[in-house]
């Protein structure tokens, strides 16, 4: 519980919230944030992956670029455990423009992204897999991005400084008394329980669910979801980030992420960030448009598709900053006492996770002046907590580690990520009740190439184990039952899983879909399981057969 | 060039079955396959119709047969025989297969503390299949350090009543963990290490006389009861630690199948394995066959790539068992044309847009299950929508075959040793011994 009234409370528990929070505390306010699902379950633990160098913006959008290369250099410094240093490459297939090639390096200098042109030949060398007719190539410090440490990192500094975060809490009513807000409620999505919260000032952090915020304060914000479907692949068939040298478009960029390759992006309107499919056409679009890059792309597993929404927003008007400079298109603070005459809420769209820092900062600024704080921003100063190794990312390290250790330590719970049993205490001490899935973001298990299919019943028999033992792992709350939740964390996370696999099952993976559902049908018998909540599943009939 | 009477495509329950039937016979054949087959996937039982809601697997089979297209519909009055045969040819290898066609179906628990419907089982799971007395105890025995089998989610499951279903269970559920001797600093032990410990006389004693007083001093063993231990008891010499176990444990011991590599299912590769060799039939894993040779309707010749070289064997019939999708005869392209990967036969199977259903755990089971090759009577490849053989000395047997849904209508071990028996009972009188000339011709397929 929170002690004491709250300056501010924060909807929305992705980068951008997290960062906002992190902010305010360091600002001295006295902060809660609230998000609906698990911390980072929403666009933030959806996306690419990619640590932008904004070189992908700088024919388009060079003030975007500009903010991602300054925040490139800031992560680099306050967050290096989060970032796997691998470097980045545009290369010119023959499919690519040659003017857009030839004035590229002039847009980089011009958006201070610093890039160099390369030998092709030096490129394949490096990178094999390549398309070996690709014509130009150049070296920018694109990196790998992990959010869920990020977001977690940020989270600890702000509740170092006496905030508040609390995951599956979602915001169900605002209560308006004319051009202010009184009180929040929030449910507890896992017991039901309703909490008033009396609030100072709300800031919705989001997302593509802005708009779902703003409605229950009253307020008008059309949002325009876009959604983006990514392929992850078994393997790295690239170290280095590889892009296309064009004007942005689907399915051309690769970025290697832990044992993994992630294949982008698409762009589509949706309606509701919460309902949408992949569909096989998108999925064989992207492949067809990733061969460009690597001709054996269609003959590589693809382990699973997912996809996250844009928090797409126009408004019409010029956007401003606090200090009135133009700010990027790519993101934007909403003040809604100025727009829409409520005087504390304001509102955060857009933007990328490599700018998370930037677009707090930029919030807080607007939130300080309207409450009279004058503390500055200190987000790019200090290393964040956990964060201090000195330098960055290295794929090896849990290898490296699993070999040295012994004891406990050594007992692997998933074999494809090297979850140790270790890692998962301490992950279920510090988040329990979780989900798998939570367990799955914060420690990677089950998204190796099996996909959970050998080590996600291990997690639902040790968390059984904990409870029975007592050992510090309680049943949940609201007396449901131990079985009955390691049922729901089973099949839930069986449903995530199969979701994933559907658009993408052919080949080997849906031979190994197979298996895994032999395993779990055939041998554990999962069908006699009581039936768990209803899944939500909209749209179109399942096809059966009539028999 | 060497020459055998049959090539059998498949190292599984399906592809094995038909091998030992044709070399006992008096038939020569050789076994390819590119490894291990479901076998070493699933639990070691013998499904052959428990679906929901009949009593018996005799129930189950007519109602299967009376499915149009169902293999079951060829397939139903060779099922006793067959398996009948199949026990007796297991058991001299020390593998014990209870029940029968009228055994009821029962719940027996599963490593998840789940459910699965089952009848004929392995010496070592049948006697979790025995009624229930309402006052018996199940106790749910662990090994501290195996991580494939937590005792208190099982036990905490199985205490709810809804998971037995209609029929009997215990009345009471516990459960232990037991330290056996010298696994304390073994990490990561699975399930194929523990049972070759089991195999060892002396440690296998230790660890019984351990599992004995954990149960004893949890006040297990009082009253009737029965132990469920994770299926680990020995591989080699099973039946030896079977017997020694009903020995030297207070209360009657079953063993639990468990995720893969399942033990249980080794268990019977191997006695199969065995009897093949018995009857003088050779066997080949990491032989994937990349060619067959085709004359007119007749398969002459099989290639594989086991080695560097390619390495041909003529022949007189193939017997198909290449298993479903799950196996690696069927291959589901990204552009939805599934094809047969050892003759590009015709496949039938729904249209891609139909394959899975957005649930996965839609009671129907997805329709792409149903997947397979159509045949004649005699298990001969057809041509979609027709009687019509397309090889006059192929069959097609086990999961390959189209209709069934193995994992809704627990109909797959049957359908697999029914139709290899029935495949070689067909080959041996009708198929006169070819003459084999020079190979003519190198198979493309396409026969849609
Ligand atoms: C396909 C795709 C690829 C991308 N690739 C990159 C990339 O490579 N690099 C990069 O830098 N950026 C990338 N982006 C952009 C970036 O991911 C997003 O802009 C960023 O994650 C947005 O973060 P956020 O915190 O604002 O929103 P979110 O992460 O979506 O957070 C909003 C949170 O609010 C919560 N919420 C919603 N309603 C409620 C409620 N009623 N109560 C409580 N909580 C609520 C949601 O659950 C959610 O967790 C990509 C985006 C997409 C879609
Ligand atoms: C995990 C799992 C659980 C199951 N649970 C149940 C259950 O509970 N109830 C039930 O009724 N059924 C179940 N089944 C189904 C049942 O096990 C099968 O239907 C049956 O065992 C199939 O045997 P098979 O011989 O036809 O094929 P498989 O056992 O699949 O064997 C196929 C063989 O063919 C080989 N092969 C494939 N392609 C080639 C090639 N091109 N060249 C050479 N060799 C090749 C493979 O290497 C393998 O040896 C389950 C199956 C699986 C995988």
């Amino acid at each position: 519980m929170m002690p004491g009234p709250i300056d501010v409370l924060v909807i929305g528990g992705g980068a951008t919230g997290a960062g906002l929070l992190r902010d305010l505390a360091r600002r001295g306010l006295h902060c809660l944030l609230v998000e609906k699902s698990d911390m980072g379950a929403g666009t933030s633990g959806r996306y690419h992956g990619l640590l932008h160098s904004g070189a992908r913006y700088v024919a388009k959008d060079p003030l975007a670029a500009r903010e991602c290369m300054m925040e490139n250099r800031v992560l680099r410094r306050i967050a290096p455990g989060c970032i796997e240093d691998t470097a980045g490459y545009f290369v010119a297939t023959p499919d690519d423009p040659d003017d857009y090639a030839d004035a590229f390096l002039a847009a980089c200098s011009a958006s201070d992204v610093p890039a160099e042109e390369v030998p092709v030949a030096q490129l394949l060398q490096r990178e094999p897999a390549l398309n070996r007719a690709i014509r130009r190539a150049f070296r920018v410090p694109d990196a790998a991005l992990e959010p869920w440490q990020l977001i977690h990192a940020n989270l600890a500094d702000a509740r170092a400084r006496g905030s508040a975060a609390w995951a599956y809490h979602r915001v169900v009513a605002i209560e308006r008394l004319d051009g202010h807000l009184l009180s929040v409620n929030v449910v507890d999505v896992r017991t039901g329980s309703v909490t008033r919260l009396a609030v100072g000032f709300i800031v919705a952090a989001a997302g593509a669910w802005a708009g779902q915020i703003a409605a229950l304060a009253g307020v008008d914000l059309a949002m325009s979801p876009g959604k983006g479907t990514m392929l992850i692949y078994d393997q790295r068939m690239t170290d280095t980030v590889i892009n296309r040298c064009h004007q942005p478009g689907d399915g051309d960029i690769m970025v290697p992420l832990h044992t993994v390759a992630i294949l982008g992006t698409t762009e589509i309107h949706v309606d509701d960030p919460d309902d949408y499919e992949i569909t096989r056409e998108e999925v064989a679009g992207l492949v067809a448009e990733g061969a460009k890059l690597f001709p054996d792309l269609p003959r590589m597993r693809i382990l699973r598709a997912y996809a996250g929404v844009r928090p797409l927003y126009q408004e019409t008007g010029t956007p401003t900053g606090d200090d009135g400079r133009a700010i990027s298109r790519a993101h934007a603070v909403i003040d809604h006492g100025a727009r829409d005459g409520v005087d504390n809420l304001v509102s955060i769209v857009g933007g990328k996770v490599t700018t998370y820092r930037l677009m707090a900062e930029q919030t807080a600024n607007v939130v300080s002046r309207k409450l009279g704080v004058s503390e500055p921003c200190t987000t790019a100063d200090d290393i964040l907590p956990g964060q201090e190794l000195g330098h960055t990312y290295w794929l090896g390290h849990r290898l490296a580690e699993h070999e040295q250790a012994g004891g406990g330590d050594a007992d692997l719970v998933c074999e494809c990520e090297f979850v140790t049993r270790s890692m998962l205490d301490g992950f279920l001490d510090a988040n329990w009740p979780c989900s798998l899935d939570d367990v799955r973001r914060g420690t990677r298990l089950g998204m190796g190439p099996c996909q959970g299919g050998f080590c996600a019943f291990r997690v639902a028999g040790i968390v059984a184990e904990r409870i029975a033992n007592g050992d510090g792992t309680p049943a949940a709350e609201g007396g449901q039952d131990t079985a009955a939740l390691v049922d729901q964390a089973l099949t839930d996370f069986i449903r995530e899983r199969f979701k994933g696999s559907r658009p993408i099952a052919s080949g080997r993976q849906l031979q190994e879909l197979w298996m895994v559902s032999g395993i779990y049908s055939g041998v554990l018998g999962i069908d006699s399981l009581p039936p768990a909540q209803p899944p939500h599943l909209e749209g179109e009939e399942s096809s059966r057969d009539p028999r | 060039m060497i020459h055998a009477d049959v090539v059998v495509v498949g190292a599984g329950l399906s592809g094995l079955t038909a091998a030992i039937a044709l070399a006992e016979a008096g038939a020569t054949v050789q076994v390819f396959a590119t490894g291990h087959a479901a076998t070493h996937w699933s639990g070691g039982g013998l499904d052959i119709a428990g679906l929901p809601g009949v009593a018996t697997p005799r129930a189950g089979l007519e109602r299967l047969s009376r499915i149009a297209g169902h293999p079951c519909a060829i397939l139903a009055a060779d099922v006793p025989a067959a398996l009948a045969w199949l026990q007796a040819t297991v058991s001299p290898e020390g593998l014990t297969y209870l029940g029968d066609l009228d055994t009821p179906i029962q719940a027996v628990p599963t490593a998840i503390g789940g459910t699965r419907r089952a009848a004929i089982l392995p010496a070592a799971q049948a006697s979790a299949h025995n009624a229930w007395a309402p006052d018996e105890r199940l106790v749910i025995c662990g090994l501290a350090g195996f991580k494939d089998f937590w005792p208190a989610a099982i036990a905490t499951s199985l205490r709810r009543p809804e998971v037995w279903g209609e029929g009997g269970r215990p009345g009471r559920v516990d459960a232990v963990t037991v330290e056996l001797p010298g696994l304390a600093e073994r990490h990561n032990l699975d399930a194929l290490v523990l049972a070759r410990r089991f195999d060892e006389p002396a440690w296998r004693d230790a660890a019984l006389d351990a599992i004995a007083r954990a149960v004893d001093a949890g006040g297990g063993a009082r009253g009737p009861g029965r132990i469920a231990l994770p299926a680990v008891l020995g591989l080699d010499d099973h039946a030896t630690v079977l017997e020694a176990a009903r020995r030297r444990l207070p209360l009657e011991p079953f063993e639990v199948p468990l995720v893969p590599p399942s033990v249980p299912g080794v268990r019977l590769f191997q006695a199969l394995r065995a009897a093949l060799r018995r009857n003088g039939g050779r066997i080949q894993l990491g032989a994937a066959v990349i060619r067959v040779d085709v004359e007119r309707d007749r398969v002459v010749a099989v290639a594989t790539a086991a080695a560097v070289r390619e390495f041909r064997v003529r022949t007189d019939a193939l017997v198909l068992a290449t298993g479903g999708i799950a196996g690696g005869g069927l291959i589901a392209h990204a552009d939805g044309r599934i094809e047969e990967s050892v003759l590009d036969l015709p496949v039938d199977a729904p249209s891609v847009e139909h394959w899975l259903n957005r649930d996965p755990f839609e009671p129907a089971g997805h329709p792409l299950e149903a997947a397979g090759l159509r045949t004649d009577d005699e298990l001969r490849p057809v041509r979609l929508g027709s009687h019509e053989a397309l090889f006059e000395n192929v069959r097609i047997v086990g999961s390959l075959l189209a209709g069934q849904r193995y994992l809704r209508e627990r109909c797959g071990d049957g359908v697999a040793f029914t139709s290899g028996w029935r495949a070689a009972a067909s080959l041996r009188p009708t198929e006169p011994v070819a003459l084999v000339g020079p190979a003519s011709g190198r198979h493309e397929g396409g026969h849609r």
